[in-house]
């Protein structure tokens, strides 16, 4: 019994280690001595990354939530047409990374751009670009990360609301509530947990966004790190700033934990739960309940995906010349490496928190969950910059540096300090909705702890798995700040070869091999759909 | 325990495989013409050329980080300011031959890299609403002009085309004309600077503004209908100006290539560069990125040509731009530049 507790504790406490230590990498890196490279910039720009962020970050909650919860509450609670469409066509929008919806909203609205080219079509000539709103700067960052990411806030809610009980809203009409008091009152509070989830993952996201960010050219927390540190090696500066993330994300851990703790009822083993009788909607309502789902379908998916798709049809060459059986060999390899890596070490850490029920244990991994909220590219040199400090410190003369860096293998180990809070989380959410007393039956009928595991948890958190699986597929075919860095000589995934067709001004180019990415993240969502959005 | 030993040796063979003929590139040019390029030096040398292409800052970071067990050979980067600074930091090692040196006119070189590649920045002003009269003689001084009001678009003061650009300002007229130029400058703004050089000429021709500062090859690129039809008839509703042409000539900023302090294939790396500065690949070059060629008798892209002859900026050394980037970067925000 004893070894057994060392096992579990030990690889558990290791794997967060592993998380944690990068992470400590980067604050700790900076309180080394450092040139004073732009002192005036800090103490007149310091407050303006800070208001970006927080700018940034409000307006993507706000946005986030209000489509998020708005389309989870016409889906659960109505009937209408297309509701069964859009019940898994909303999670659609999770295949379009935010860097590519960037790339969407600039081409489709600048000057001279395809709205441009619409309405010349149609109308003939004229100088439309006076009237074509610009969707740039701030405004344009806050809605590419939105229409990427409110799925995170649709998709919890959404579930929160399914296991809501009638009986709950029942409760409600025999108070005498109205529909609008039985939501703000009822059904919205006691899905509260799953939103304040929802929301956190959305800010972590937001936070560590870097790619439509700069590309919209807005001088957030995250792009004055890396401008900081990576480009004028002033680590006073990125010291400062990183400080400031960090807070931000702090609080986003508390937030986090606070409404996890929350969720910790689990669900009722004995009958009770009643069906929910959805609401049929008819005449105009049903057309305001089909219009809004439908707009936003639109605007998250069919939008970048029809823009990707004029372009080309209008620049058939980049498709002929991409090499296709390569770059979805190297983005599938990485999938399948990744996934495997981190669900397994996840189940070794959840299973190990679980049995041990240690309290430092629960701390750090709580605390690995800021590699997700870390900027991709600033987690990757610190990863980087941790293999070389350890080198050095080696005292045998071995390069283990060409094991770790630019290989298959350290671009899997960065992926796993990104991801890890993701799948550890998802699992761990599995694992809470396990009621502990059915491991205690277990051991009574004389299970072993691996037979516990394999034949009680494994079957519970089968749907875990699957949606864990897809979330970090979806992820990881879309990541590139760290592929970027971290990939070996000659390697490119789709999710490269746009930015590099991007960055050459040639968006054009970039649209095949977005569309791809798009087309693959799709195929993943439709075929776990089903467990996203397990009825009952 | 079988199991677990293949996935080590499957990760271990994935991890770096070295070949010994090769050459290892870190390039944040990130033009796919220049992997052809690459493979036709391949063909030519039985030179593997093996390419990483990433943002700028992160690459030296790795570079840096990597140490002396980095694999790379040369590094590629589209500016000189990054080049010299990188250089300053002793990233470089010094042994370009005397093959390169003959070729590359000595402002567009250091001691330890050497230009492939080299672009303007230039004017390009609207053709109804900017007159001749205003463009005689017009240098960049000149744009802090109260005549120029609410006339000028430029991208955001981070950009490193705008910091080269100021720092060759600097290293001309001092860091404190300077300044007082930039305040004009940024005075006389048609808008908050935002999108990248092309959006600045978009911007001129759709009446946003009546002159906008962007390198060449944008809009050549705009020009040659890659972009789109309606791009190329916007690009057609703006002409492009050289400033400076009556005193040191008009400001350029280079493309360029060093041999890195740790590169296993020094040897190598040499040819590569030779090879990039023979005709052949210079003609590639000057067709695909719509750049202007280093050595003699290779002719700019048509494109390009029809733009005109200009006085180039022979005087200020381009390897000058790192000295100043900092100092740029500064009086650029002081001034209000986002």
């Amino acid at each position: 019994m004893l070894s057994r507790f060392n096992i579990w504790y030990l690889s558990s406490f290791f794997i967060s280690l592993i998380v944690v230590v990068p992470i400590l990498m980067i604050f700790g890196s900076f309180f080394e001595t450092t040139t004073e490279y732009s002192s005036i910039l800090k103490e007149t720009f310091l407050l303006d990354y800070i208001f970006n962020s927080l700018i940034l970050l409000l307006g993507v909650l706000i946005l986030t939530s209000v489509i998020g919860i708005g389309c989870a509450y016409l889906i659960s609670f109505y009937d209408f047409p297309g509701a069964t469409f859009f019940k898994w066509a909303l999670i659609l929008s999770f295949a379009v990374p935010a860097y590519i919806y960037s790339y969407s909203l600039t081409a489709f609205f600048e000057n001279f751009g395809t709205a441009y080219s619409l309405l010349k079509g149609l109308f003939g000539e004229g100088n439309y670009n006076n009237y074509i709103p610009k969707f740039d700067g701030m405004i344009g960052a806050i809605i590419s990360i939105s229409f990427s990411i409110f799925g995170y806030v649709y998709v919890l809610t959404r579930a929160s609301f399914h296991y809501q009980s009638q009986n709950l809203i029942d409760l409600g009409k025999n108070l005498g509530f109205s529909k609008q008091k039985t939501f703000l009152k009822i059904i919205l509070p006691a899905a509260r947990p799953s939103i304040v989830t929802g929301l956190s993952l959305v800010a972590m996201e937001t936070l560590s966004d870097f790619g439509s960010v700069s590309f919209f050219g807005i001088s957030t927390l995250t792009t004055g790190i890396y401008n900081a540190w990576i480009t004028f090696d002033d680590l006073t500066l990125a010291n400062r700033l990183s400080f400031y993330l960090l807070i931000f994300i702090f609080f986003l851990f508390y937030l986090e934990n606070v409404s996890r703790q929350k969720a910790q009822y689990h669900t009722p083993s004995k009958g009770g739960f009643k069906t929910k009788t959805k609401i049929k909607l008819k005449g105009y309502k049903s057309i305001i309940a089909f219009s809004i789902c439908a707009l936003v379908f639109c605007i998250s998916f069919i939008f970048p995906v029809t823009q990707m798709s004029y372009w080309t049809y209008l620049f058939p060459k980049y498709l002929i010349e991409l090499n296709l059986l390569e770059l979805l060999f190297n983005t599938l390899l990485l999938v399948f490496l990744s996934c495997f890596v981190l669900i397994l070490l996840s189940f070794i850490s959840n299973y190990g928190n679980r049995i041990t029920k240690s309290k430092l244990l629960q701390t750090l991994t709580t605390f690995s969950i800021s590699g997700y909220a870390m900027p991709g590219v600033i987690l990757a040199v610190a990863y980087i910059s941790f293999i070389s400090f350890i080198n050095e410190s080696l005292l045998v003369n071995f390069n283990i540096k060409s094991f770790f860096i630019g290989s298959i293998f350290g671009l899997v180990i960065v992926y796993f300090v990104r991801f890890y809070s993701l799948a550890n989380n998802g699992i761990k959410s599995g694992y809470l909705k396990i009621n502990y007393s059915i491991d205690e039956s277990a051991y009574l009928l004389g299970y072993s702890k691996i037979k516990t595991f394999k034949n009680i948890h494994l079957p519970f958190l089968r749907n875990s798995v699957f949606l864990v699986i897809i979330l970090l597929s979806i992820e990881i075919v879309k990541e590139l700040p760290i592929t970027l860095i971290m990939r070996p000589f000659n390697f490119d995934t789709f999710a490269t070869t746009a930015y590099t067709f991007a960055s050459q001004d040639l968006l054009e180019g970039a649209a095949a091999p977005a569309i791809i990415l798009i087309l693959i993240s799709s195929i993943f969502i439709l075929l776990t759909s089903k467990y996203i959005l397990k009825e009952q | 325990m079988k199991f677990w030993l293949r996935i080590v040796v499957i990760f271990y063979m994935m991890t770096n495989v070295s070949i010994a003929n090769e050459v290892n590139v870190f390039s944040s040019r990130h033009y796919d013409s220049d992997i052809e390029l690459y493979k036709k030096f391949t063909e030519k040398t039985g030179i593997k050329v093996n390419v990483i292409s990433g943002k700028d800052a992160a690459l030296q970071k790795r570079i840096t980080e990597e140490g002396k067990d980095s694999k790379a050979d040369l590094y590629v980067t589209s500016d000189a300011g990054r080049l010299s600074l990188f250089d300053k930091k002793g990233m470089f090692q010094n042994s370009i031959s005397s093959v390169i040196k003959q070729k590359v006119p000595e402002n567009l070189r250091s001691e330890n890299w050497v230009a492939i590649s080299k672009r303007a920045r230039i004017f390009f002003y609207s053709k109804d609403r900017v007159k001749q009269q205003e463009l005689k003689n017009l240098r960049y001084e000149d744009l802090a002009k109260p005549e120029w009001k609410n006339r000028i678009v430029v991208r955001q003061s981070n950009n490193i085309y705008n910091l080269s650009w100021v720092a060759s300002l600097i290293s001309n007229n001092g860091i404190k004309e300077t300044k007082k130029w930039t305040k004009g400058l940024v005075n006389n703004f048609a808008r908050s600077p935002k999108g990248n050089d092309r959006a600045q000429i978009l911007a001129v021709a759709a009446g946003e503004a009546d002159l906008a500062i962007a390198n060449t090859y944008y809009y050549a690129l705009m020009l040659s209908g890659q972009k789109g039809k309606d791009q190329q008839e916007a690009a057609k509703k703006v002409l492009p100006f050289f400033p400076n042409s009556n005193d040191r000539g008009t400001h350029i900023n280079v493309s360029g290539v060093g041999i890195l302090k740790n590169s296993p294939n020094p040897k190598n790396a040499i040819t590569l560069i030779e090879f990039l500065l023979t005709k052949e690949a210079q003609t590639h070059i000057v067709n695909n990125t719509f750049e202007y060629p280093i050595i003699e008798g290779v002719e700019p892209n048509q494109l390009i040509q029809d733009m005109g002859n200009f006085k180039q900026d022979l005087n200020t050394n381009v390897n000058q731009y790192g000295l100043y980037l900092g100092e740029a970067l500064k009086i650029m925000l002081q001034s209000g530049w986002k």
